[in-house]
């Protein structure tokens, strides 16, 4: 029996039978989570349509979606933080105005929570919730409308590991009365142990699925997820020695300046050792991250994102606390440190989103350009910006930036040259350690070989380079080594030639 | 440059908008709109006499917006220019009443300083409370409006009582003649002076030091900037201590200029009026000018509309309400990337 | 005992529309928006109870009138943020202006002066026999069964939780299928419902008189309930009796004891308690702050 077909995202039509676990996997990006919500109807799709048990839902309508008894759990739960247990778990419930008193409240709350045998006081407040009771309210409050398919959105990536296996118990406890679950999931020995089929999404295409999970080999997934077998041609010459640049965009052959500074070839740009952090609601935690970026070298961490990477850049940043551990750049102690002190030591950063932390996409290029130097200088200091737009066109035209003026909003940039702007800021002389996060998300062929050939060249001029990246391919062809981030730890170390299904194994969680 | 563009054509059409809903209201209740446009112009602009009138309205509404606009370039919505405009006159009527019989060249531009001082003071606490605590400014500000409006309340008819007043509404003493700066009149070179030394000081501090254009980026994106290790606690803090003092020192210049003395519940349009010129202005020095220019010949309008169209006065309030409805709108002009400043985030 | 029941009265007298006028900001500031309209849509009730009473010598007929323009002021509000993407703080300001102008405008163009207008009657009285409590409005005595009603549907509904969510987490309002625009529009409607009701009491309750600008701060008053009253309708209502017993104690303060206690210092009281308000909740949680944007509200 088909319970649903869906066509959306770039045209992909998927059957998955009623009942049973059903896992989709499949990288950042790939369109897991809009499937997911276009299934909920939150997200109306441009072409398409939704049948559930072979009847025709409206899509992207809520409220027909819950009819059809489809709930979905976001994988950063929507349940307002303020609310009570007992009422995070009335405010879904449909229609009219819904009188109730705190008796029937708690007694409807009690008796839901008692079903599914969830121990949660229901007066306590969401907001003071430990994050995987969070995750059951959200559960509960999803099956509190008799869910007949209940979609759950990467639900493992923020619980510590001991709570998975109670959340799988769960799962296959509702598998087992008849609800059809679909499960976006990461690692594949999470969809090995939950999991009765598989369907892997890439790029916002369909690739296969769903497959019985018994008949296909684990290796095979990771290999479907990652797309080893085609995807992005190389588009650097190869071992690159980092001097020549591939032509990219309009100006072909040009040369990148770099800061030639001394390269003190052994010196160590960054070093951190047993760091940890305690704040949960900064996301997950680092656990005990020991890590040395000497200069002149390229270290990738790699990892499936959301697995303390961001809270590794606001670390470094001096935006988040450290409860414990050791951190130097450039050899000197900056745990202290304000980021304004750090950078004047030499770090550098490339953020993971250009957009909002990297840019103000509605300011101009050249006030963009300067905003570094400014933050090291008196407030009150005089300026000459008629000086700074020149220097500003000289660097934007050595970086081979395309613009019309400095005097543009960066928003009105490219992609690719938004990514060009922030690296001919933060790639200036006195650049000795740089984090590049994501550095060449979202962004062409041109660009990103650009970006790539820019790094390497850093590294040759003495930077010590750490790049955050959930992109295989980038890390293989510019790192000189990979450590791979999964919960918040480094779990181990590769040294060319890489591997890819040895890294995405170590990244997903899979036994080696 | 299209961003330039952006930033004078859309107020332009925000206000043609507003004069024309509010001309279509006017219509519909009887009055000929045009008559009231036309002589809206003549009394306000189009003479040398009605401009000097508008110009009495317009110089103080320039320096208080002037500070309003560099603390909503900085994403800080400072909304207490009122009460820091009346903290600043009160604090120079007190340093003109113990500095009576001072030579006037010294007792003047101490009591301006008083003004100012005073201002800031009133822009310090609610600046302490937001980047200390997070505590909203926009409750503290405006909260501050009404206590400095009780304050002035309580200046009036206590310390700074003046024994002669009328009765009708309590005042300070007048400033004695030989420190004031102008006459009724309020255009003398003194306060031009001054008004144009805010506008130079503030186009300096905006466009050529580092604080106006990292305020610039922290108004616009907070966030980039704390990736660049901006100090955040400093911007702010100056960006509302120069409000302040400036609609202080605005508060000083009425008291030592056209006013004489201040009294209770005076121009209490002038910091919403103030307000809508820096939106208007896009927080520019320069427009900054010109548009309160515009918005103090309209008040200077409102005071003989009723003789020239027969149209009541609160016809001017009822258009600046309208531009001030729809001047933040983000309705796509041309450019969708024109925004306000944005506010800031979790502290 | 008697001068016991007069300040009593004086205080439910003055405190009235303040509470009104609080719940209307509770119940938007639910929906995530900072009610900063109040003055004006207290204003524009006030005055179209006033004029609709002189010209059609209805109660009821004026009392409808004037839900209807306060509605339709708040949808006006409302508009202007939710879809032309204003910033809040300042269309609150701007419906302010247009009420104080426009009421003015309104009253001149009709009555032809700008003095102040009063009606025959007003609100009905209590009635009976209660001493000084009978000359007091039936919207006294309704009073806190509304605070009751409102404090009822936020806390003991799902369409309150519905509105909550909507104004805390909008994504999760529309995951369960509430769209959080519509929310918020039926939040402002039944806030110019309640500001109509605290513009009637504050002009017709005893007065029967519409004078220029007569709200005078008292919509502002209930912004500051809102924020000191923590968002809760009890709260609220409670810091505005507070608020209107400190201005009564102040008139009677400076009548009994002159120029001992200056009565202008004291009515700094209920500013300086939201200011303190507001400095103690951010600094126990993550603040009291306005989104500036709509976007800031419409989910990611």
């Amino acid at each position: 029996m088909t319970f649903g077909e869906i066509t959306a995202l770039a045209d992909i039509s998927i059957d998955f039978p009623a009942g049973g676990i059903h896992a989709v996997v499949g990288q950042n990006g790939a369109g897991k989570t809009t499937l997911a919500r276009t299934i909920a109807g939150i997200v109306r799709p441009d072409t398409g349509s939704l049948h559930i048990h072979g009847q025709d839902i409206e899509t992207g309508n809520v409220q027909s979606a819950r009819r059809a008894g489809i709930e979905l759990v976001h994988q950063s739960f929507a349940l307002p933080p303020s609310f009570t247990v007992a009422e995070a778990l009335e405010f879904g419930r449909g229609g009219g105005i819904g009188f109730f008193s705190r008796k029937e409240l708690a007694r409807r709350a009690g008796e839901l929570l008692d079903t599914l045998e969830m121990d949660i006081d229901p007066d306590s407040r969401i907001r003071d919730l430990p994050i995987e009771l969070q995750q059951a309210v959200e559960i509960a409050r999803a099956l509190s409308s008799n869910a007949r398919i209940l979609i759950l959105d990467e639900p493992t990536a923020v619980l510590p590991p001991p709570e998975i296996e109670s959340l799988f118990q769960r799962i296959r406890k509702l598998g087992d009365s008849g609800v059809t679950v679909l499960l976006i999931l990461h690692k594949t020995r999470e969809i090995e142990a939950v999991a009765d089929s598989i369907t892997v999404l890439r790029n916002g295409r369909f690739v296969a699925g769903p497959l019985p999970c018994e008949e296909i080999e684990a290796d095979r997934v990771a290999e479907m997820i990652m797309g080893t077998e085609t995807e992005k041609p190389d588009p650097g010459s190869g071992q690159s020695d980092g001097m020549t640049r591939p032509a990219h965009d309009g100006d072909p052959g040009q040369v990148k300046p770099m800061p030639s500074g001394p390269a003190s070839a052994y010196g160590s740009a960054l070093e951190l050792s047993g760091v940890r952090t305690d704040d949960t609601a900064a996301g997950i935690c680092l656990d005990d991250v020991t890590l040395s970026v000497k200069c002149g070298e390229i270290v990738g961490i790699a990892g499936v994102e959301g697995n303390g990477q961001a809270t590794l850049m606001r670390v470094l940043a001096g935006l988040a606390g450290v409860s414990e551990g050791r951190m130097d750049v450039c050899g000197t102690p900056a745990g202290e440190l304000t980021l304004a002190q750090r950078r004047s030591l030499g770090l550098r950063i490339i953020p993971f989103d250009r957009n909002s932390e990297g840019l103000s996409l509605t300011s101009m290029l050249w006030e963009n350009w300067v905003a570094g130097e400014l933050v090291g200088k008196p407030l009150f200091s005089l300026i000459n910006p008629p000086d700074i737009r020149q220097r500003c066109t000289a660097s934007m035209s050595i970086w081979g930036v395309n613009y019309s003026s400095v005097g543009q909003h960066a928003g009105s940039l490219s992609g690719g040259n938004c990514q060009k702007l922030i690296l001919a800021r933060e790639l200036d002389d006195a650049a000795r350690t740089v984090i590049a996060a994501q550095p060449t998300r979202g962004l062409d062929i041109g660009a990103t070989s650009f970006v790539w050939s820019t790094l390497r060249t850093a590294r040759h001029n003495g930077c010590g380079i750490l790049l955050i990246s959930s992109d295989l391919d980038e890390l293989f062809e510019i790192s000189d080594r990979i450590l791979v981030m999964r919960s918040g730890r480094i779990v181990c170390q590769f040294g060319p030639p890489f591997d890819v299904v040895q890294t995405g194994r170590a990244m997903m969680g899979a036994a080696a | 440059m299209t961003g330039k563009l952006d930033a004078i054509l859309r107020p332009l059409a925000f206000i043609l908008l507003a004069t024309l809903i509010c001309g279509l209201v006017f219509q519909i209740a009887g009055y000929s709109a045009l008559l009231m446009f036309d002589s809206i112009l003549d009394g306000a602009f189009l003479s040398r006499r009605s401009l000097e009138k508008s110009l009495r309205w317009a110089l103080p509404l320039f320096i208080t917006a002037v500070g309003v606009g560099i603390s909503f370039r900085c994403g800080f919505f400072n909304i207490g220019a009122q009460g820091q405009f009346y903290i600043g006159a009160i604090c120079a009527a007190f340093a003109a009443e113990w500095m009576a019989g001072a030579p006037a060249a010294i007792a003047v531009p101490l009591g301006m300083l008083a003004g100012m001082a005073g201002g800031a003071l009133w822009a310090l606490w609610p600046g302490i409370l937001r980047l200390r605590s997070g505590a909203d400014e926009v409750i503290t500000t405006l909260m501050g409006n009404f206590i400095a409006g009780l304050i002035l309340v309580y200046v009036t008819s206590g310390p700074l009582k003046d024994p002669s007043g009328s009765g009708q509404q309590a005042s300070t003493r007048i400033v004695p003649e030989e420190m004031r700066i102008s006459d009724a009149g309020g255009v003398s070179p003194t306060i031009i002076a001054i008004a144009a030394a805010v506008g130079i000081s503030g186009w300096l501090l905006v466009n050529r030091t580092a604080f106006g254009a990292l305020a610039g980026l922290a108004g616009r994106n907070p966030t980039m900037l704390r990736f660049q290790g901006g100090r955040i606690w400093q911007l702010g803090l100056a960006s509302f201590l120069i409000s302040g003092a400036l609609a202080g020192l605005a508060g000083s210049v009425e008291l030592f200029g056209p006013s004489g003395r201040i009294a209770s519940g005076s121009l209490p349009a002038h910091g919403f009026t103030a307000i809508l010129v820096a939106l208007v202005a896009s927080y520019a020095v320069l427009a900054t000018a010109v548009s309160a220019l515009f918005f103090g010949g309209l008040f200077s309008a409102a005071l003989f509309l009723p003789i020239l169209a027969g149209l009541p006065a609160s016809a001017i309030d009822l258009f600046n309400a309208t531009v001030a409805l729809l001047i933040t709108a983000r309705i796509a002009l041309g450019s969708r990337l024109h925004r306000l400043p944005g506010r800031w985030r979790n502290g | 005992m008697v001068d016991f029941h007069e300040f009593f009265v004086a205080i439910l007298r003055s405190g009235t529309p303040l509470v009104y006028a609080a719940m209307a900001g509770v119940i938007v500031q639910r929906s995530g928006i900072w009610h900063l309209g109040l003055e004006g849509i207290m204003i524009i009730g006030a005055c179209a109870t006033i004029v609709g009473i002189v010209l059609t010598h209805s109660f009821t007929i004026a009392i409808l009138a004037a839900t209807l323009t306060c509605v339709a002021a708040s949808a006006l509000q409302w508009f202007v943020i939710e879809k032309l993407r204003a910033n809040q703080i300042i269309v609150g300001l701007g419906i302010t202006g247009i009420g104080i102008g426009g009421t003015a405008f309104a009253v001149e163009i009709i009555f032809g002066s700008l003095a102040a207008v009063s009606a025959p009657f007003g609100v009905p009285r209590i009635g009976g026999d209660f001493g000084p409590y009978s000359r007091l409005s039936i919207l006294v005595l309704a009073m806190p069964f509304v605070v009751l009603a409102i404090w009822v549907l936020l806390s003991r509904t799902r369409f309150g939780l519905r509105l909550a969510a909507a104004g805390e987490h909008p994504f999760a309002a529309r995951s369960v299928g509430a769209n959080p625009s519509v929310m918020r529009l039926l939040a402002f409607a039944a806030g110019g419902i309640l500001c109509a009701l605290a513009g009637a009491e504050l002009a017709a309750g005893s007065l029967q008189i519409f004078a220029q600008n007569m709200v005078a701060g008292r919509g502002f008053m209930g912004f500051a309930a809102v924020i000191f009253g923590g968002g809760h309708p009890v709260g609220s209502a409670l810091a505005a009796a507070f608020f209107s017993l400190v201005g009564v104690a102040g008139i009677r303060m400076q009548i009994h004891f002159g120029a001992f206690v200056s009565h202008d210092l004291l009515l700094c009281l209920p500013y300086l308690a939201t200011v303190l308000g507001v400095w103690l909740t951010s600094r126990t949680r993550r603040g009291t702050r306005a989104a500036a944007q709509i976007a800031e509200l419409q989910d990611h």
